[in-house]
């Protein structure tokens, strides 16, 4: 597999910033997702080339890290299941999510169109409980607005989806943050992850 | 001598180096703390936490593990107080939550440290409850190795083995937590050449190896210490036999040489010794003109008349002989004194056209051990791509440069394994070496960086015969350049088994055995010696050949050699061979060499004889029997001896008493006795040297030849060739690598060649059909094929390469 030269440029710059190629490891898994859509073999052996450490090493490294998905929906349920949310009905969110989708923790639809699981906390603690859609953040939850939730993302399948947005339509009561004023939506499962360069330009 | 410090462990004051670890302090000092992540080969990582060990320090008492704690003065260690004994018990208790506790059916029942260590420490019961992790049970990870991962402790052992220390990294942890695995990647099985290493140093039945699986319980084994002899290297070993056969390898740390490691080749090698096509009796060509079995009296009855009438007929040195390499030191040099003594005939070599020059390879000037790898500021590397040959050397360089900071310089016509570490690589086309040797020599260019590093010492060279179309002198002059170096010392080297012990023992025309130069003086000498005169030097292996066929050479004796196909010109020394008059073979098979033999006789091989072998430094190592030989097989000093009675002669009793008389005869080895030798804690053979200074470096000879016609070849090594050791046995069979034709990018779209489309590759003595690889690492104009796979194209420095017409890939 070869990378499309603007995945391969983007790649070269980030090799370029570590005094050790082997560095951008992390970085480069990234572009290999966004590359196919998730992490294929061929997308780990060319992340493998270009740091010059081996495919089982890649391996090593993105099969740690369970935000690197070798299998993944069109859309990512994330359903935090930390101490604030347990105490607040995170399970039965959890559940309610799985029975409205069919699919179980963990798991990705059949026909792709979505994928679940659990996580730990992802900061939205005093919004309790908790999920992000492809990674944009929702809050203030209950089973049946879980529900509502991912019944519009498999009925309208979103182009994009954007966390006031989604606060908006399902959320309840958000936490004190704010979140950044200038939202600016996610396309896809992956996070643009700016620190890392690895934003689509 | 390093700083030392004084602690206490348990109760007992020790001194130890500062610096060390506290879990070798004690076992130095005699206290064994229970392990099983570190290795002491190994960096430390104190993943398993069974070294727990009580200290006291002016900041106060706590466990710590033993194997990442450094020791310090006036620290007091406790290794069995009653919170060390708690926190033993809860880790085993911890590591055997997920362990599947099927030792009855697992291979390393017996000699496991997991049993052994929950026996002697662990708690005895476990409140885990609950379901244990499960995994498809063992997984292939290669060829050679399996694996289970539920027996797996994740103490990460065969990973940092791989990255650490032989340096190919495909298996690793993969997933985390409660799924935490040892892995492959999904299509890139463990094709380590070291792979068995992780075998033998995983504390558990996790990884095991195919040739052994199920094969034999531990008590049931009988080992004997001894040297493998699959190279030169000459790694220490435990060989292990049950019922006569041997069933594993295993190795054995030896502080000069291996480190505790071995190569694969070596370690599941020994397969080949029960090949179903093992030679079991003697064979003896009839009046039918075929190979008939035949009882030892007439075969070598035989074999004797037959020499004799050569020798009646055509005088002593119509007579010569080959082989010597595979034997041991005594083999080799009852082959000599057969030849030399009791026949008189000056032509033998036990190297067969494919090595350097023997002076060298026996030279006393300016000589490096294995040893000084370690202390070497820059190491030299001018020969075979070490991972290919002298697979355990390579590990050597590779701590060097990995480990130790020395820097290491490359030069061979293409990528080698050691690129990776080198700080500098230097590529050259197959003939071009003396003039790059210039260049270098001068400092010129791109060289001034390598230059300037070999002028800082210690530099340690190592030096051999990159590829089989090099001039053989190459070498000589490299080392002549190094050996002018302030600070340099060489390590020539050839690859096959012992050849730098039957060097030693003089089967090379212009040496006599302890690495005496074959003058009148050497010669009078060992006359003496033997009672007989010793005839001049006559013809080496490519001499013997061309004899051969010009029949100015009518009788060859091979012992344990295989010209027709390790010679580079394949098929001009086999029908030299077939032109001789009478053949005489002592050999474990029949092969392409010795078919067409009048008498071939089995002898016995390793794992099956007594005696000494000598490694690339010149060290003298014991191996020993521990199995017989197939059939009727005898040990060929017995063979030898038979046949110098019959020819009217002596050698000197078998191989314990040719030991003796090797040390009196032999200058470089007096001194050197079995018992000397006889394996032993700390004790890691001896090394030969001339009492002299011995042989000086020789002279190069011609190094130039008239330029190349058409593309330079290289002709290079692989490990797993076709050589007989690999196909004889099922295991190495598998992984049995397979011959191509390595071609620049720029000669490739030249050609119109593209990767793995069939060529020919022409040269004058013949011609083959392989797929072409695109190789980038080749100077352009240059055509690599991996030598020893059968292929009839010689090693003439010019060949011609073109795609096969509709040669699909
Ligand atoms: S396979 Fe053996 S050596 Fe490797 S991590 Fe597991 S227990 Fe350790
Ligand atoms: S390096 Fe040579 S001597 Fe050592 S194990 Fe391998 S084949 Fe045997
Ligand atoms: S516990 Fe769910 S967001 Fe922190
Ligand atoms: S041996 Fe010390 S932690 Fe494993």
């Amino acid at each position: 597999m070869t990378w499309s030269p603007a995945t391969s440029e983007r790649a070269d710059a980030i090799v370029a910033r570590y005094p050790e190629r082997r560095s951008a490891v992390m970085p480069l898994l990234y572009l290999a997702m966004r590359e196919e859509g998730r992490l294929t073999d061929e997308g780990m052996k060319e992340v493998g080339d270009r740091t010059g450490i081996t495919a089982a090493q890649v391996l090593a490294a993105a099969s740690f890290y369970t935000m690197y998905k070798r299998e993944v929906g069109r859309h990512l349920v994330s359903v935090c299941r930390s101490i604030s949310c347990h105490l607040l009905g995170s399970e039965a969110v959890l559940d309610a999510v799985a029975d409205e989708t069919g699919v179980p923790d963990g798991e990705t639809a059949l026909d792709g169109s979505l994928s679940v699981e659990s996580v730990e906390c992802i900061g939205a603690c005093g919004g309790a409980p908790a999920i992000q859609v492809d990674y944009e953040m929702v809050e203030g939850m209950t089973p049946d607005s879980a529900r509502a939730l991912v019944r519009w993302l498999l009925d309208e399948s979103p182009e994009v989806i954007r966390s006031d947005d989604l606060q908006g339509r399902f959320g309840g009561s958000p936490s004190f943050d704010p979140g950044p004023v200038d939202p600016v939506g996610a396309i896809g499962p992956f996070p643009a992850f700016g620190p890392y360069g690895t934003a689509a330009t | 001598m390093s700083e030392m410090v004084k602690l206490t462990i348990d109760g007992k004051e020790v001194e130890v180096p500062a610096g060390e670890l506290i879990i070798k302090a004690a076992q130095d000092h005699g206290t064994y703390i229970p392990r099983f992540c570190w290795h002491p080969r190994m960096e430390p990582v104190g993943m398993c936490r069974m070294c727990l060990v009580e200290v006291e320090t002016p900041r106060g008492r706590g466990l710590v593990t033993a194997c990442t704690q450094r020791v310090a003065d006036g620290v007091l260690v406790d290794t069995k107080s009653d919170m060390v004994k708690k926190a033993q018990e809860g880790v085993l208790e911890f590591l055997l939550i997920n362990h599947p506790l099927d030792c009855p059916v697992c291979d390393r029942g017996g000699e496991c440290p997991l049993q052994d260590q929950t026996l002697s420490h662990g708690p005895g019961e476990s409140r885990f409850v609950e379901e244990k992790r499960h995994f498809e049970k063992p997984i292939p990870i290669s060829d050679l190795v399996m694996l289970d991962r539920e027996r797996c402790i994740l103490c990460a052992r065969c990973t940092r083995f791989c990255d650490e220390i032989s340096g190919d990294p495909l298996i690793e942890f993969i997933d985390r937590g409660n799924y935490t695995q040892v892995n492959t990647f999904p299509d890139e099985p463990f094709a380590s050449y070291f792979s068995g290493n992780t075998v033998q140093i995983c504390p558990v039945g996790a990884l095991t190896a195919t040739p052994y699986r199920f094969r034999a319980r531990p008590w049931d084994l009988e080992a004997v210490e001894s040297t493998c002899t699959m190279c030169s290297v000459g790694c220490r070993v435990s060989v292990q036999a049950s019922q006569n056969q041997v069933l594993r390898l295993l190795a054995v740390d030896s502080e000069p040489v291996s480190h505790g490691w071995l190569c694969d080749k070596g370690r599941f090698g020994y397969e080949y010794l029960r090949s179903p096509a093992r030679l079991a009796a003697p064979l003896v060509r009839g009046e039918d003109g075929e190979l008939h079995e035949a009882s030892w009296g007439d075969a070598l009855a035989t074999a004797a008349s037959g020499i004799k009438d050569v020798i009646d007929r055509h005088g002593p040195s119509a007579v010569a002989g080959l082989g010597g390499a595979r034997s041991t030191n005594e083999e080799a040099y009852a082959f000599g004194k057969l030849l030399r003594s009791v026949i008189g005939t000056g032509s033998l070599d036990a190297r067969i056209g494919d090595a350097i020059d023997p002076v060298l390879l026996a030279t006393g000037e300016s000589r490096a051990l294995i040893g000084d790898l370690e202390t070497a500021k820059t190491v030299l590397v001018w020969g075979p791509d070490l991972k290919e040959e002298l697979p355990v050397l390579y590990l050597r360089v590779r701590r060097a440069a990995s480990a130790l900071g020395a820097t290491l310089i490359v030069i061979h016509p293409r990528s080698t394994g050691l690129d990776r570490e080198a700080t500098h690589v230097v590529r050259y086309r197959p003939g071009e070496g003396a003039a790059l040797l210039d260049r270098l020599g001068k400092g010129e260019g791109d060289l001034a960086a390598v230059r300037a590093a070999l002028d800082e010492g210690p530099v340690v060279a190592i030096i051999g015969r990159g590829g089989l179309t090099e001039a053989p002198g190459l070498a000589s002059a490299v080392a002549a350049f190094v050996a002018g170096l302030p600070g340099a010392s060489i390590l020539p080297v050839a690859r096959r088994g012992n050849v730098h012990g039957a060097i030693d023992m003089g089967v090379a025309p212009g040496l006599l055995p302890g690495r005496v130069a074959a003058d009148q003086a050497g010669r009078d000498t060992l006359g003496e010696a033997w009672g007989t005169p010793v005839p001049a030097p006559g013809r080496d292996a490519d001499g013997i050949i061309e004899g051969l066929a010009d029949g100015s050479v009518r009788a060859l004796i091979m012992l344990g050699t295989d010209p027709a196909a390790d010679h580079p010109h394949r098929a001009r020394a086999t029908t030299a061979i077939t032109a001789a008059e009478f053949v005489v073979s002592l050999d474990l098979f029949v092969t392409d060499s010795n078919r067409g033999a009048d008498v071939i006789l089995p002898v016995e091989a390793f794992s099956e004889v007594e005696g000494t072998v000598t490694n690339i430094e010149g060290r003298v190592q014991k191996v020993n029997r521990v199995a017989p030989g197939t059939g009727q097989s005898r040990p060929a000093v017995e063979v030898l001896g038979d046949l110098a009675s019959r020819l009217g002669g002596s050698l000197g009793g078998p191989a314990d008493a040719l030991a003796k008389e090797i040390a009196e005869v032999a200058p470089a080895y007096r001194e050197i006795t079995w018992d000397g030798l006889a394996w032993g804690e700390g004790r890691d053979g001896l090394v030969a040297a001339a009492p002299d200074g011995g042989l000086p470096i020789p002279e190069p000879g011609e190094l130039t030849g008239p330029p190349v016609a058409g593309m330079a070849l290289h002709l290079g090594r692989v490990l797993y060739d076709a050589g007989t050791m690999v196909t004889a046995g099922p295991s190495l069979e598998k992984v049995m690598a397979t011959p191509a034709a390595h071609l620049h990018p720029d000669d490739a779209s030249r050609l119109g060649v593209t990767e793995g489309i069939a060529v020919t590759v022409k040269s004058r003595s013949g011609e083959a059909v392989i797929p072409a690889i695109i190789d980038s690492s080749l100077a352009p104009g240059t055509v690599y094929v991996p030598f020893n796979f059968g292929l009839d194209i010689g090693a003439d420095p010019g060949v011609e390469v073109v795609p096969v017409t509709g040669g699909e890939p």
